[in-house]
C-alpha cells in the first residue's frame, strides 16, 4: 500500500476509510453524540425526579413508562454506546498503531467494518423509541421474565416482537459486541505483530497493555451473554422457556450470563482509563511511572479474578448463601490489585515536578473521585450489608462515582492531551480548567447527598418518591432537588468543552510535534499524523517513561533516541 | 518505507492467523457458554433423555462422517496451495463446499422430521401434553444445532469467496485460514453430536 | 445522627453497626488516601521541586509503601469479611424455623398476603389470600416471623426498609427469610425490583401489632373467611400447579 500518495475521495477519506485515526475520529463522534442523547435521558428524569408530575421543559410529561424506558436507556447507552467507544475504541484505535510505531492496524477493513456495524447498533437501539410500544424499560439489565414478556400482547406474530423495544435492544447489544470483538482482534494481533523494532513487551505503553487486556477480559466473558442473548431473543420471539419457570427454565441462569460478563465489562471500561492516567501522570510529574511491571503485572492479576466475582451483583436474588461468601470473598480480593495501581499512580506524584495543565487536572480528579466510589465499594461488597443496601441510591451514588469519573474524567484528560497530537491544533487552556472546576464541582453537588438518600431507603428505579413514607420528607426531598441542580448544571457546564473545541478548530493555534515534552512514539511523528503515520518508522531504544534521568541534558528522553 | 513489513520484527506468526485464532477462541467461547447451560439444565431434568430418543442417531452419524470428510477435503487444499498450485486447491475447496452442502440437506431433512412430529423451538405440542421441560430440551437442541448450521454456512461462504480469490495464483495463504475456520466448525459438531444425539 | 430507617427488628441494629463498621475503615482510609494526594501537589508542585527525582519504583525499597497500604487494605477487609459474615449467616443461611408463618407473593404490581389455615402452614388448601391494592400484613411483635416468598409472573422483590431486608422473589421458586419486629406500628413493604410500568406504585404494609391485637385480629380473620380445606381456590391452584412443574432449585425451600 503506498501511504496516502494517491487522491483519495471525499468518503474513502472521512466515510469508509480504513485509516485508524478517522476511525477513532469516528468512534469518538459516534460516543460523544451518544452521550448527548444520554445526557438528555438523565437531565429528563432527573427533573421528573426532583419536581413530580410537572412539566419538564424540552420535553414535556413524563408518564412511568417513558420514565422506566429513560432510566433503562441511559444506563444502556452510558455503558455500552458512550464509555466502550470513547475508552476502549477511540482510544485504541488512536492510540495503539502510534504508541507501538506501526502504519495501521492489522486489519484496517476489518477495523471499518468494526465502526460501521457499531454505527447501525446505535441507529438499531434509537430506532427502538420509534416501534409501537416504545423502547425497553425494564432496567439496563433486561432480567426475564419481564424482559422475556415484554410483548404485551398474548400472542404476538413474529415481526411484531421481533420489532419490540427489548427485541431491538438485544439486537443492538449483539452487534456493538460484534463490533468490539472486531475492534479487540485488531487491537491484540496489532500489539503483538506490528510493533516497531526494539519495542519489547516491557517497553510497551501502559495504555497499550492495558486496552489490550481490557480486549482480552472482553473477548473472554462475552461470549456466554452473546449465547445468553440468542436465547433471550427466541424467548420473546418464538416464545422457547430457556428463561422461563414454567417451562423448566430458569431466570436466574439470564443474571449469572448477564454479570459473568457485566462485571468484567466494568473492567473492561476502567483499564483505558487508567492507561490514560499511565500516560498523563508521568508527563506532568516528569518522572517514571512508579512501578510500571508490577502495575502491568497487578492488572494482569485481577483481569483473571474479574471473571470470578460476578455473583456479588446478585446477592439478594435468591442464589445458595453459601455461594455469596464465596463472591464477597473474591470481590473483596480484587479490590488489592486495583487498590496497588492507583497506590502507584499517586506514588508517581512524590518527588515529581508537577504541571498543573488541564490534562493533568482531569487525571488527579479522575484519582480523586474514584477513591470515593471505589470506597463505596466496600459496603457493598459484604453481603450482609448488601441485603439492605442492594439497588438503593447508595448503589446508584457509587457506581455513578466509578463509572463518571471513569468514563468522562478519563476520556477529557485522555481528549485534552491528544488533541494537540491528532488534531493538529492548540485547545484553550483557561476554558480547559474552567471545563474541569465546574465538571467536577456540579458532579460531585449531583452524587454526593444521593449516598444519604440510599441509606434513608430509597430505592432505585421509582418515578415519584412521595408515595414511600421513609423517604418523602425532609431533608431526603431537598437532596433529590439538590440532585436535579447538580445534574442540570454538570450538562450545562459541557457547553464550555464544546465551545473550547469549536473555538480551536476555528481558529486554534497549529500545535507543535511534541508540546508535553514526552517521551512515546506517538510524539515523533508530525501533528497530526499524516496517513501511514510515520515517515521513517522508529526503532525504540528504551522504555516509555524515563523522565528525569540523571546525568541527561533534558528532562525527557524519547523512547526511540539513540542514548 | 511504505510497506508494514518493514515496521515487523517479532514475526512469528503470520497476522492472519493470529487473528483467526483469536476469533476462533471467541466463538469457542460463545458455544461453549450455549453448552455449559446445556449441561447444567441436562443434569437438572434426567426426563430430557426422553426427548433425545427422538433425535436421530443415524443422520448425526451421517452428518459427523461428512464434516470430517470435509475437514480432510480443506486440508488437502491447503496442502495443495502450500505447493502453489491454485487449481487444485481449488477442486479440493469445492469438495469441501459440497460436503457442507451434503450437511445443511442432511440437517434439513431431519429437522422436517422432527418438526412433523410436533418437536420445534417452542414445541407447543409438548408443552399442551404437560411436558414442559421437554420442550426445553428441543429449545436447546434447535438453538445449538442451528447456531451451528449457521456456521457452517459462514464457513462455506468464507471458502467460496477464497476460492474465487486465488484463482489467479494470489492469497494462497488464505486457504490456511478458510481451513482453520472449517476445522472450527467440525469441532463444534464433534461435541454437539455426542451431547444431543448420543446421550440419551 | 440518624441516617437510617427506624430500627424495628432484632437484626436491623446488627446491619447498621456493620455500616459504621465498615465506615470507619473506609473513613480512616479516605482521609490518609486524600493526604497521600493533596500533599505532593502542594509539594512537589513545578514551583516548589523545579527538578523531578528518579524513581522507577521498581526497587524494593520505594515499592515497599504499597506493600504495606496493601498489607493494611487486606487486614481490614479481612476484618469487615469476618464480622459480617455473622451476620449473614444469622440473616440468610440459618433462618429460625418456628414461629408465625406467612406467605408474600408478588404480582404485577401488588404484594398478595397469605395467612395460614387452621394447619399453620403456607400453600395448602386452607390459605387466606388477601389480595388488594395498599393491602396490611398483620403479623405479631416480638415472634419470628418466617416468610415464604413467592412470585407469580416476574422477578419482584421484598424491601421492607424498616428491617433492612431486601430479598428478590422469582417466579418458579420459594425464598425464606425471617424478621423479628420489636416495635408496634405500620412499615412499608416496597418492591424494589423493577417489574414493569406501576413498579413505582407497588407498596403494601406490614403491621406489627401486640401479641392480643394479633390474636384478635386472626380470629376475626378465621370468622370472616371461614377457611376450609377446599380444593379450587384459584390462588392455590395458580400458586400450586407452578410449584409442582418447577423443581425449585433453591435448597432452602425443600426443609
Amino acid at each position: 500500500m503506498e501511504n496516502g500518495q494517491h487522491q483519495q475521495s471525499f468518503i474513502q477519506k472521512y466515510i469508509f476509510s480504513t485509516d485508524h485515526k478517522v476511525i477513532g475520529m469516528q468512534y469518538a463522534i459516534n460516543g460523544l453524540l451518544m452521550a448527548i442523547a444520554g445526557g438528555f435521558l438523565a437531565y429528563v428524569f432527573r427533573y421528573n425526579l426532583a419536581f413530580p408530575g410537572k412539566d419538564i421543559p424540552l420535553f414535556g410529561q413524563l408518564s412511568p413508562m417513558q420514565y422506566n424506558t429513560f432510566i433503562t436507556n441511559h444506563g444502556m447507552i452510558m455503558v455500552f454506546w458512550v464509555g466502550m467507544p470513547l475508552l476502549l475504541s477511540s482510544l485504541g484505535n488512536f492510540l495503539i498503531p502510534t504508541m507501538v510505531g506501526t502504519d495501521d492496524m492489522a486489519f484496517p477493513t476489518l477495523n471499518m467494518l468494526s465502526f460501521w456495524i457499531f454505527f447501525v447498533s446505535s441507529i438499531v437501539l434509537l430506532l427502538a423509541f420509534f416501534v409501537p410500544g416504545g423502547a425497553y424499560g425494564g432496567g439496563w439489565t433486561m432480567y426475564p421474565p419481564l424482559s422475556a414478556n415484554a410483548y404485551m400482547n398474548p400472542n404476538p406474530d413474529f415481526f411484531q416482537a421481533l420489532f419490540s423495544g427489548a427485541s431491538l435492544m438485544l439486537l443492538a447489544v449483539a452487534l456493538e459486541f460484534v463490533a468490539m470483538l472486531m475492534g479487540g482482534i485488531n487491537f491484540v494481533v496489532t500489539t503483538i505483530n506490528k510493533r516497531a523494532k526494539g519495542m519489547t513487551a516491557f517497553r510497551i505503553p501502559l495504555i497499550v497493555w492495558f486496552i489490550d487486556i481490557a480486549s482480552v477480559i472482553f473477548m473472554f466473558a462475552v461470549g456466554p451473554l452473546v449465547a445468553g442473548a440468542f436465547m433471550l431473543l427466541l424467548d420473546i420471539t418464538v416464545g422457547t422457556g430457556f428463561f422461563d419457570a414454567a417451562r423448566g427454565g430458569d431466570p436466574i441462569l439470564w443474571q449469572h450470563l448477564f454479570w459473568f460478563f457485566g462485571h468484567p465489562e466494568v473492567y473492561v471500561l476502567l483499564l483505558p482509563s487508567l492507561g490514560v492516567l499511565g500516560e498523563i501522570l508521568p508527563v506532568f510529574s516528569r518522572k517514571p511511572l512508579f512501578a510500571y511491571k508490577s502495575i502491568i503485572y497487578m492488572a494482569l492479576f485481577s483481569a483473571v479474578l474479574s471473571v470470578v466475582v460476578w455473583a456479588h451483583h446478585q446477592f439478594v436474588s435468591g442464589i445458595d448463601p453459601r455461594m455469596a461468601t464465596f463472591f464477597s470473598i473474591g470481590t473483596i480480593i480484587i479490590s488489592i490489585p486495583f487498590a496497588g495501581i492507583f497506590l502507584a499512580f499517586m506514588a508517581t506524584l512524590w518527588g515529581g515536578s508537577i504541571k498543573f495543565t488541564t490534562p493533568m487536572l482531569f487525571a488527579l480528579g479522575f484519582i480523586g473521585l474514584f477513591l470515593v466510589g471505589g470506597l463505596t465499594g466496600l459496603f457493598l461488597g459484604s453481603n450482609a450489608f448488601d441485603i439492605y443496601a442492594h439497588d438503593s441510591y447508595f448503589v446508584v451514588a457509587h457506581f455513578h462515582y466509578t463509572l463518571f469519573p471513569d468514563i468522562f474524567f478519563g476520556f477529557f484528560a485522555a481528549f485534552y492531551y491528544w488533541f494537540p497530537k491528532f488534531v493538529g491544533k492548540d485547545l484553550d487552556k483557561t476554558l480547559g480548567k474552567i471545563h474541569f472546576w465546574l465538571t467536577t464541582i456540579f458532579f460531585n453537588l449531583t452524587f454526593f447527598l444521593l449516598f444519604f438518600n440510599g441509606l434513608a431507603g430509597e430505592h432505585r428505579r421509582i418515578n415519584n418518591y412521595s408515595f414511600f413514607g421513609n423517604v418523602n420528607k425532609e431533608p431526603y426531598t431537598t437532596f433529590e432537588k439538590i440532585c436535579t441542580v447538580g445534574a442540570i448544571l454538570l450538562i450545562l457546564s459541557q457547553f464550555v468543552f464544546v465551545i473550547n473545541l469549536i473555538k480551536t478548530l476555528r481558529s486554534g493555534k497549529k500545535a507543535a510535534k511534541n508540546p508535553w515534552n514526552a517521551t512515546t512514539l506517538e510524539w515523533v511523528t508530525d501533528s497530526p499524523p499524516k496517513h501511514g503515520n510515520f515517515d521513517t518508522f522508529p526503532v525504540v531504544y528504551r522504555g516509555p517513561y524515563e523522565y528525569s534521568v540523571p546525568g541527561c541534558n533534558e528532562d525527557y528522553l524519547p523512547q526511540n533516541q539513540e542514548n | 518505507m511504505s510497506n508494514s513489513s518493514t515496521t515487523v520484527d517479532i514475526r512469528q506468526t503470520p497476522q492472519g492467523r493470529l487473528g483467526m485464532w483469536i476469533l476462533i477462541a471467541g466463538e469457542l467461547i460463545i458455544f461453549g457458554g450455549l453448552i455449559a447451560c446445556y449441561l447444567l439444565n441436562r443434569i437438572r431434568y434426567p426426563e430430557w433423555g426422553m426427548e433425545a430418543v427422538h433425535t436421530s442417531t443415524f443422520f448425526g452419524a451421517l452428518n459427523t462422517a461428512v464434516l470430517l470428510l470435509s475437514s480432510f477435503t480443506i486440508v488437502l487444499a491447503h496442502t495443495a496451495a502450500n505447493n502453489m498450485k491454485p487449481r487444485k486447491a481449488q477442486m479440493y475447496m469445492m469438495l469441501t463446499i459440497i460436503g457442507g452442502l451434503l450437511f445443511l440437506v442432511n440437517k434439513s431433512i431431519e429437522y422436517s422430521r422432527e418438526i412433523s412430529e410436533g418437536l420445534t423451538f417452542s414445541s407447543p405440542k409438548l408443552v399442551a401434553s404437560g411436558k414442559e421441560v421437554g420442550s426445553l430440551f428441543w429449545s436447546f437442541y434447535y438453538i445449538m444445532t442451528g447456531l451451528h448450521a449457521l456456521h457452517v454456512v459462514v464457513g462455506m461462504t468464507v471458502i467460496f469467496i477464497i476460492m474465487l480469490q486465488i484463482r489467479k495464483g494470489n492469497n494462497l495463504h488464505r486457504v490456511e485460514l478458510a481451513g482453520m475456520y472449517w476445522h472450527m466448525v467440525d469441532l463444534i459438531w464433534i461435541f454437539l453430536f455426542p451431547l444431543l444425539y448420543i446421550a440419551k | 445522627m440518624n441516617i437510617f430507617p427506624e430500627n424495628v427488628t432484632t437484626y436491623a441494629g446488627e446491619i447498621d453497626n456493620l455500616f459504621w463498621l465498615i465506615f470507619t475503615f473506609v473513613a480512616i482510609a479516605f482521609v490518609i488516601s486524600v493526604i497521600a494526594l493533596i500533599y505532593p501537589m502542594i509539594r512537589y508542585s513545578n514551583k516548589n521541586s523545579p527538578k523531578a527525582e528518579y524513581i522507577t519504583g521498581e526497587k524494593k525499597k520505594h515499592f515497599k509503601w504499597i506493600t504495606i497500604a496493601l498489607v493494611l487494605l487486606a487486614m481490614s477487609d479481612f476484618v469487615i469479611l469476618v464480622v459480617e459474615h455473622g451476620t449473614w449467616d444469622k440473616i440468610e443461611m440459618n433462618p429460625p424455623t418456628d414461629g408465625v408463618r406467612v406467605g408474600i407473593t408478588g404480582i404485577q404490581w401488588n404484594w398478595v398476603f397469605t395467612y395460614p389455615g387452621p394447619d399453620g402452614k403456607i400453600n395448602t388448601s386452607d390459605d387466606i389470600v388477601i389480595n388488594e391494592m395498599e393491602s396490611e400484613l398483620h403479623v405479631p411483635v416480638n415472634t419470628n416471623v418466617i416468610m415464604e416468598l413467592r412470585s407469580r409472573d416476574v422477578i419482584h422483590n421484598v424491601f421492607l426498609p424498616n428491617a433492612r431486608l431486601k430479598q428478590d422473589v422469582l417466579p418458579g421458586r420459594t425464598n425464606i427469610r425471617w424478621v423479628n419486629f420489636t416495635k408496634e406500628g405500620k412499615y412499608e413493604l416496597i418492591c424494589s425490583q423493577i417489574c414493569g410500568v406501576l413498579h413505582s406504585k407497588m407498596r403494601n404494609f406490614i403491621v406489627v401489632d401486640s401479641k392480643e391485637k394479633y390474636d384478635a385480629f386472626m380470629k376475626d380473620l378465621y370468622e370472616k373467611h371461614n377457611p376450609k380445606p377446599k380444593v379450587d381456590s384459584p390462588a392455590k391452584v395458580a400458586t400450586d400447579s407452578l410449584q409442582a412443574k418447577v423443581p425449585s432449585a433453591d435448597s432452602t425451600a425443600k426443609k
